[in-house]
């Protein structure tokens, strides 16, 4: 059973008086402990379709279960409660609120949620651990690196134990070294918590920690590599993109 | 309770200014609402208190009603004794004097109803009739004997302190035949009766008292004690009936309290108009907090945005910004009402110089406190549903958005329609008057709401237009990079429509205060000015004779001498109802010598007015009585003179202040003859140019100042203080005024360094390719300016409008007709301190845009 999947989905906007396709009939499935990296040039869709696997945004048609609920069929408030016991978020630029603390900023979540954080000491202990900023637990986001406050942003995405995390160009404002570590945490986050991780992004280097890549181009899946073990990923990944920037132009 | 703990909380402390300056229109609002209704509710009480202890047993008084002000026979007495019902009926006679030993005193007290030196009351009584009327409480000595011819006096042992008179001193007092001798036999408390006069009070015997003052078998007055010591208003008023009839009309029956009516009329007159100012200033602080609120939001729409995405609801967002807004409006009160009992007691103050009457300690009723509060946390409330409500709307998806790219809602795209239809609905309230008068006062304050909010939906889509008009001024000043920067103003509307607001709102503050200051300033100075005219005012407290004029007027230096009499006359209004008005008697010839009427309109020929007046049988009528009952020169006025009621002709309409504006002037003769009155209140001496004023005071104060007991004092000393209240009063709009440019310019100053931030990236490209520091600030100044200009420009339409309305408003409190100034160094001061402030408030957010660093910010998201 998938802990994701999307069937038929298509999503249109409208650019002025052009219609847009930004999807075209995606079918997507992500199995509980997968991590995907979905890749492509800009303007393939790789962001709408993330948005819409978060219930971020609705699709035109189709449809997605996640966690065994159809998102079609929710409210705006069930879609918010799915997502906020079911989804973490990792953006770009972090998103920290400035007034709180790391460990307040990782603990927001079940805050929200109104439940006791007290009850989470045991998790956001492991979490610190994990994303090594047990130093660090009280300085707010301003005193900390861009690297470490992209991994308060990972422990705050992993904080409820969600089904699925999904990453947006997590390594997109950050040094190649930092970008290298993050990569290295969510995907010890798959290996040591079982976490499914989704990662758009459009770095090879990145996409190579994935287990399984997806490549969209126009709004279609256009292929998926499944890449063993100690392949030389990075480098087959960026000859792909390559050529399919190429085609592009 | 967390959430709003780590949110909300820290939310505030982050923007900590901000949320104290939006916090200050509530305080302001809810201090001005309280302290209002403090000082009127205290002085309403210590009023009545003071009649209510000061008449004692005795539920209705009986004066004579003719107009001359003389006592009546005390024949009466055996007629009221034989009316069942009437307990007691206790005569008085009532004279004010000083001590005569008393040094010459250049110290007058002014106050709403005119000037006066002070002065001791004394009241001839009955002692036997008098102590079962009131209860005096004697603090040494013994009340007075039963011989009514005794020459014995009870004092006020404050009053005798202050003079340094002890118990059984022999007293010199000032009577019609020289200083006469009484002896101190008791000292009462100043309590009860002991507050007469504010406590400058006596009682002598009624026939010491008639006397010494040259009244054989009169009284003043007698106040009755009914058969039932607890009557219902129906008995009252059928008793009242009852006297009335058995004694006829030549005497008038009222109730004790009546005496207040005057002041309990002027005090609501007040409140009215403080009201309105009140709701004005919570209205702007409505606007200040909408203001403050959409400002936090826009900033925090990132925020928002990816509390959205981790799973917050609309609600929850909604009830963030909503608890946020509850919490400011709890402490924006509670300081309010904290001010507000600090401000009841300066007003008090105030009021009681104003009265010349001493007011108990401020009274703040629990209720009070409780309405204002609620008030001013619903208002806040109020003012911050619309941001909360769009906070809510925030989609997650904009925190994953790159900044700056917010879409902009309906009401920045359509709103403009809104916008029109509200200025367009203020404007024709308000120029229109389809309402009856006191509706239309009360819409008043919507209308003030309507304005700004029109005004500020206006901005977003105008806001191209005042970028292209003023385009060539700003490239002149800052040159090209200037009209570069003067452009980002159209980047994110929403900011710069809140920005331009705040500042509108500031700049239209000081439009208001100023034009509605001066336009009220300038028409009391030139009464003030004309009320005290001549160098010299002379008064006393006891009786001033005609025949001063001519001695007076013999002293070397002097010009002329004018005197003075005011005395109340009743009057049937047009409606046939009887009306108790001030006439102002004055010697026309000398009047004209030393000041002027200040005429109003240009219906008649001072210079015939004047001549119609001193012909007799006319009378000047002011502002307030024409307005009121539509009198015009050339109809008639019906006086009740001592030979009944007579016509009157209105020889002209006059601005005059005096009594709240209930008042006609007329000649001496026609005093004499009508009314005969042959005595003066005061006199106004001008001295012969060239001499100096202080030499003439000293020349008649030695000839005369001891004989006459005068109190003598310069014109321009009584001025000089009059505009120093005056001025002391209005200071306080001039600060809220303040509070407002700075809150706008706390806008300015946000929204430069928001946009400075967003557009890092961009300024590192524009230095990459060549532009210097010193271009970049300019850019910055730039849009700073436009949007100075666009928020004077439109405050300065708002201010003039709503110095308009509030204008009414002051005119409505206080009954006065005046002429509206919009004053020209009030535009211009508002147009400059727009100005200066945006380019101020851009100094900051300049400097930082210039000290972008070049690699880092093309790295840079």
């Amino acid at each position: 059973m998938p802990v994701l999947e999307a069937h038929e989905i298509s999503k249109q906007y409208k650019l002025g008086q052009h219609k847009v396709n930004a999807l075209d009939g995606v079918n997507f499935q992500v199995e509980k402990g997968e991590f995907v990296a979905i890749m492509g040039p800009s303007g393939s869709g790789k962001s709408t379709l993330l948005h819409l696997l978060g219930g971020l945004d609705s699709p035109s048609s189709g449809n997605i279960t996640l966690a065994e609920q159809s998102l079609a069929k929710l409210s705006e408030r069930k879609s918010t409660l799915v997502r906020r016991h079911n989804v973490g978020f990792v953006f770009q630029f972090f998103n920290l609120l400035p007034t709180l603390t790391a460990e307040e900023n990782i603990l927001l979540p079940v805050i929200i949620d109104g439940k006791n954080p007290r009850k989470y000491a045991e998790r956001l202990k492991d979490l610190l651990t994990l994303v090594g900023l047990n130093d660090r637990r009280t300085h707010k986001p301003d005193q900390l690196s861009g690297g470490e406050q992209q991994r308060v942003a990972i422990a705050r995405a992993l904080i409820t134990e969600p089904a699925i995390l999904l990453a947006d160009e997590p390594t997109g404002n950050l040094d190649t070294k930092t970008g290298t570590a993050i990569m290295e945490l969510l995907r010890r986050s798959c290996d040591e918590f079982h976490q499914t991780v989704i990662v758009v992004t459009h770095d090879p280097k990145a996409a190579a920690y994935a287990n399984r890549i997806t490549f969209l181009r126009d709004g279609n899946i256009v292929e998926e590599l499944h890449p063993r073990k100690g392949e030389a990923l990075a480098e087959r990944l960026r000859s792909i993109m390559s050529t399919m920037e190429r085609l592009e132009a | 309770m967390r959430l709003f703990r780590l949110l909300t909380l820290r939310s505030m402390r982050a923007r900590s200014l901000r949320f104290l300056l939006s916090a200050f229109g509530i305080i302001l609002g809810v201090a001005g609402m309280l302290s209002i209704q403090a000082t009127n509710q205290t002085a309403l009480d210590s009023i009545l208190n003071l009649f209510q202890s000061t008449s004692g047993r005795a539920k209705l008084v009986m004066t004579s009603s003719s107009a001359d002000q003389s006592g009546f026979s005390d024949n009466i007495l055996i007629k009221m004794q034989s009316i069942s019902g009437v307990l007691i009926a206790d005569p008085l006679v009532i004279e004010t004097t000083d001590l005569a030993d008393k040094a010459s005193s250049n110290q007058i007290n002014i106050s709403f109803f005119g000037a006066s030196g002070g002065g001791l009351l004394l009241h001839g009584v009955v002692p036997t009739l008098e102590t079962q009327t009131r209860g005096y409480k004697l603090t040494a000595g013994r009340f007075l004997s039963n011989d009514l011819k005794a020459r014995e006096i009870v004092l006020v042992e404050n009053y005798a302190k202050d003079e340094k008179i002890k118990l059984n001193d022999l007293i010199k007092i000032i009577t019609p035949n020289g200083s006469k001798e009484l002896k101190v036999v008791g000292l009462m408390a100043r309590d009860g009766p002991g507050k007469t006069n504010n406590g400058s009070f006596g009682v002598i015997p009624l026939e010491t008292a008639q006397g010494l003052f040259n009244r054989a078998d009169e009284i003043d007055q007698v106040d009755i004690v009914p058969s039932n010591p607890n009557p219902s208003t129906a008995e009252l008023a059928q008793l009242r009936a009852a006297v009335q009839q058995k004694i006829g009309d030549n005497y008038a029956v009222t109730y004790p309290s009546g005496q207040g009516e005057r002041m309990t009329q002027m005090l609501q007159n007040y409140q009215i108009g403080l009201n309105f100012m009140s709701g004005i200033a919570l209205f702007v602080g409505a606007f200040l907090i909408y203001n403050a609120f959409a400002m936090t939001v826009v900033e925090r729409t990132r925020e928002f945005g990816m509390l959205r995405t981790i799973g917050m609801t609309r609600r929850q967002v909604i009830s963030q910004v909503l608890v946020e807004a509850g919490f400011l409006g709890i402490i924006g009160s509670a300081l309010g009402v904290g001010l507000g009992i600090f401000l009841a007691r300066g007003l008090t103050d105030l009021m009681s110089t104003m009265m010349n009457q001493e007011l108990g300690a401020v009274i703040v009723s629990p209720s009070d406190i409780t309405v204002s509060m609620s008030i001013g946390i619903g208002v806040t409330f109020l003012a911050a549903l619309l941001p909360a409500i769009q906070a809510g709307r925030i989609s997650p998806i904009e925190a994953l958005r790159v900044r700056g790219k917010s879409k902009e809602g309906w009401l920045i795209q359509y709103g403009w329609i809104l916008g029109i239809i509200l200025l367009g609905g203020s404007i024709y309230l308000l120029i229109a008057n389809p309402f009856p008068y006191d509706v239309q006062f009360r819409l008043g304050s919507l209308t003030v709401f309507g304005l700004f909010s029109g005004a500020t939906l206006l901005i977003p889509v105008t806001v191209g237009v005042w970028e292209i008009i003023s385009r060539p001024v700003i490239k002149l000043i800052y040159g090209s990079s200037g009209s570069l920067g003067s452009r980002n103003v159209q980047r994110s509307r929403l900011r710069t429509t809140l920005t331009v607001a705040a500042l509108m709102v500031g700049v239209a503050m000081v439009i208001m205060v100023r034009g509605m200051t001066e336009s009220f300033a300038a028409d009391l100075r030139t009464w003030i000015q004309a009320y005290l005219g001549g160098d010299i005012y002379v008064t006393s407290t006891v009786r001033l004779r005609s025949d001063l004029q001519y001695r007076l007027k013999s002293v070397p230096g002097v010009y002329e001498v004018a005197p003075l009499r005011y005395f109340n006359v009743d009057w049937k209004t047009p409606a046939g109802e009887k009306e108790t008005i001030n006439f102002m008697a004055i010697d026309v010839a000398a009047y004209s010598h030393v000041t002027n009427f200040v005429f109003s309109g240009d219906q008649v020929d001072p210079k015939q007015a004047l001549e119609r007046l001193k012909a007799g049988r006319a009378v000047f009528v002011s502002t307030v009585l024409a307005d009121r009952y539509n009198l015009a020169p050339g109809g008639t006025i019906s006086l009740q003179t001592r030979r009944g009621y007579e016509n009157f002709d209105i020889a002209g309409v006059v601005v005059d202040f005096y009594n709240q504006g209930l008042v006609v002037q007329g000649s001496w003769d026609d005093m004499q003859r009508y009314f005969d009155i042959r005595d003066a209140n005061a006199l106004l001496v001008k001295a012969d140019s060239g001499v100096q004023a202080s030499d003439v005071r000293n020349s008649i104060d030695s000839l005369y100042g001891v004989r006459y007991h005068l109190t003598l004092i310069s014109n321009q000393a009584i001025r000089d203080q009059v505009f120093k209240l005056m001025d002391q009063a209005f200071r306080m709009f001039d600060v809220t005024a303040l509070i407002s440019i700075v809150v706008g310019s706390l806008g300015v100053i946000n929204t430069l360094t928001m946009s400075v931030i967003e557009r890092t990236r961009e300024i590192g490209m524009l230095r990459a390719i060549g532009t210097t520091r010193g271009q970049i600030v300019k850019m910055v100044l730039a849009e700073a300016m436009l949007m100075g200009v666009i928020g004077g420009i439109l405050g300065l339409a708002t201010g003039i409008v709503l110095a308009r309305i509030l204008f009414i408003g002051m005119t409505t409190m206080s009954g006065y007709r005046m002429t509206f100034i919009l004053p020209a160094s009030g535009v211009i001061t508002s147009l400059v301190i727009a100005l200066v402030v945006s380019q101020l408030a851009a100094i900051a957010p300049a400097r930082r845009a210039a000290s972008v660093r070049i690699l880092e910010a093309v790295h840079y998201e």
